[in-house]
């Protein structure tokens, strides 16, 4: 099936994109946005340094028809939900957003009711435009690079004013061996400051619970779950986190969750391995300082 | 200045995983109903626009009568009326082509939000395909909306930080959460004056499916048993985690 992803130049995002055309067709097209090369290899890419979607929309619908393309990928992202809507209504073609699963005859599983159930459809017809939730398939290594031709993009409905990136030292959130997450538990934005050291020490990163971004104690750049990051670290420490579903869905793919929680009927204990039900101030530092000494 | 809301009413978001049921491939009935999780971020936003433009504000929402009394809600935080879509699809673009026919039932809308994603479906495409619909620019995952000198000024945050973006005419916005927009708690009063806010009932229309066939509902099986570690002792607890860790080469 002819098919087209849709993507920033990102290794990661490319290379999930990449791992999922593979269930539709042998070499897909693409569409990389942003300035460089684009990595890997594809039948014919584009490429333009607009990134915002309503001002690509027009460009992309016209490529897709002239192309005939029968399934476009893209990932779960300010790109993707604002390319998907568009898209499937311009294209008149169904729409399956957060994919975390594709089987044989066009059939995929996406999440619903915050997770609490998975549903399985069957796409009937062709063009289909398809999201993929991050972590879910393994990102194909991307090798070499492939020349574009430029994608023209007349439209500016929407102008970008300024754009700011959060600083991080350290290791991305998303790809983080360890993260330690806290929640409206821990108390207060200067508390977070704890887990920052034990995540230090861990080589890991500091996520938070939506309860704490809307707190104000963390960046939404922080915030883990459903509609925040999904990550799949090895060891995720869940501290003063309830547990409510939708952010057990962006730590479905974690190893191993350890929570500490006060509150023993908390639902975080039903998705860990270890629990601690005690106040975090009693431990973390205790952990913390226990990890500096093994090393 | 006039700005629509669309809403949708669902079972319980905060029903734990352990305790969800299903009956007939959707959550039991048993679950009581509630606005969506962003939804009220949503309009919480257009409240505050509505305050600085001192413009109106509808909610809009595709559902059943029994819907009437949780988008009431709504109506208590600042919405000046409510209109019903009368519908049972789960279907996207049914769902977006009746609420765009309610949109075209009212007076011009200068902006029209929307929450991030539904807290049943967990889609987030119906107000992207609404957008299109409308011919209207769709931005989603957005924190601030100002309006100046005829243009709006919206924050988007994204995965990496935020970006302001700016555009002209009517658009669609979805909502994502932010401290600035945690929905306001209604005042007693405004709880009794909602109930006597207007109300329009529409009927819905045929509209073109998506050609989606549901297979499945499942509930996924978690595999996972809680072992928990003495804290009396916290130092203690500590070394037990970090073995426990280790021994299962977790660390």
């Amino acid at each position: 099936m002819k098919t087209l992803i849709i993507e920033n130049i990102d290794l990661k995002k490319i290379g999930e994109l990449k791992t999922v055309s593979r269930y539709f067709c042998e070499l897909p097209d693409i569409i990389a946005l942003g300035e460089g090369d684009i990595p890997g290899n594809y039948g014919k890419a584009w490429q333009s340094s607009q990134t915002l979607p309503p001002n690509l929309v027009p460009s992309i619908v016209q490529l897709a028809k002239l192309e005939n393309y029968e399934v476009i990928l893209l990932s779960v992202s300010t790109l993707g939900t604002g390319l998907a809507g568009p898209l499937s209504a311009a294209l008149s073609a169904p729409v399956v957003t957060e994919v975390t699963a594709i089987h044989s005859d066009m059939v995929i599983e996406r999440p619903i009711y915050g997770g609490k159930a998975i549903i399985k459809q069957k796409i009937e017809s062709t063009p289909v435009v398809l999201t993929i939730r991050r972590k879910y398939f393994e990102p194909e290594v991307l090798e070499g690079h492939t020349s574009s031709i430029p994608l023209n993009t007349e439209s500016e409905k929407v102008q970008l004013i300024s754009e700011k990136n959060e600083q991080t030292d350290g290791v991305p959130l998303e790809d983080a061996p360890v993260v330690v997450s806290g929640g409206r538990g821990i108390g207060n934005a200067d508390n977070f400051s704890l887990l920052q050291t034990l995540a230090d020490q861990l080589n890991g990163a500091v996520g938070a619970s939506r309860g704490a971004v809307d707190e104000g104690w963390a960046s939404p750049t922080r915030q883990i779950g459903q509609t925040g990051k999904i990550v799949a670290p090895s060891v995720y420490f869940a501290v003063g986190v309830s547990g409510a579903s939708q952010h057990l869905a962006g730590i479905a793919n974690s190893k191993c969750v350890v929570a500490i929680n006060k509150d023993e009927e908390a639902n975080i204990f039903n998705r860990a391995r270890f629990g601690l039900v005690c106040d975090y101030q009693k431990i973390i530092p205790q952990l913390t300082q226990a990890i500096k000494e093994n090393r | 200045m006039h700005i629509a809301v669309l809403a949708k009413v669902v079972p319980d978001y905060l029903v734990p995983s352990m305790d969800f049921e299903l009956s007939n491939n959707r959550a039991h009935e048993r679950f009581s109903r509630m606005l969506g999780l962003y939804d009220e971020n949503a309009i919480e936003t257009a409240i505050q626009i509505k305050e600085k433009t001192s413009g109106s504000l509808t909610l809009i929402s595709y559902g059943s009568e029994n819907d009437i009394q949780f988008l009431r809600k709504g109506a208590a935080m600042g919405a000046d009326q409510l209109i019903l879509v009368k519908g049972t699809s789960d279907d996207a673009a049914v769902i977006a082509g009746n609420l765009m026919a309610a949109l075209q039932s009212i007076d011009n809308v200068d902006l029209v939000l929307a929450g991030q994603q539904s807290a049943d479906m967990d889609r987030g495409v119906v107000p992207g395909i609404l957008a299109q619909m409308l011919g209207v620019p769709f931005i989603p995952q957005i924190g601030d909306v100002d309006h100046e000198n005829g243009s709006w000024t919206v924050t988007q945050i994204t995965a990496q930080g935020k970006r302001e973006l700016e555009f002209s005419g009517p658009g669609v916005l979805s909502i994502t959460s932010i401290p600035e927009n945690v929905p306001r708690i209604p005042a007693v009063r405004a709880i009794f004056a909602a109930k006597k806010k207007p109300v329009i009932k529409l009927e819905s229309t045929d509209q073109k499916k998506m050609a989606l066939n549901e297979l499945e509902v499942a509930i996924p099986k978690i595999e996972c048993v809680c072992e928990f570690i003495d804290v009396e002792d916290p130092g203690q607890a500590v070394r037990i985690l970090l073995n426990r860790l280790n021994e299962e080469r977790y660390l």
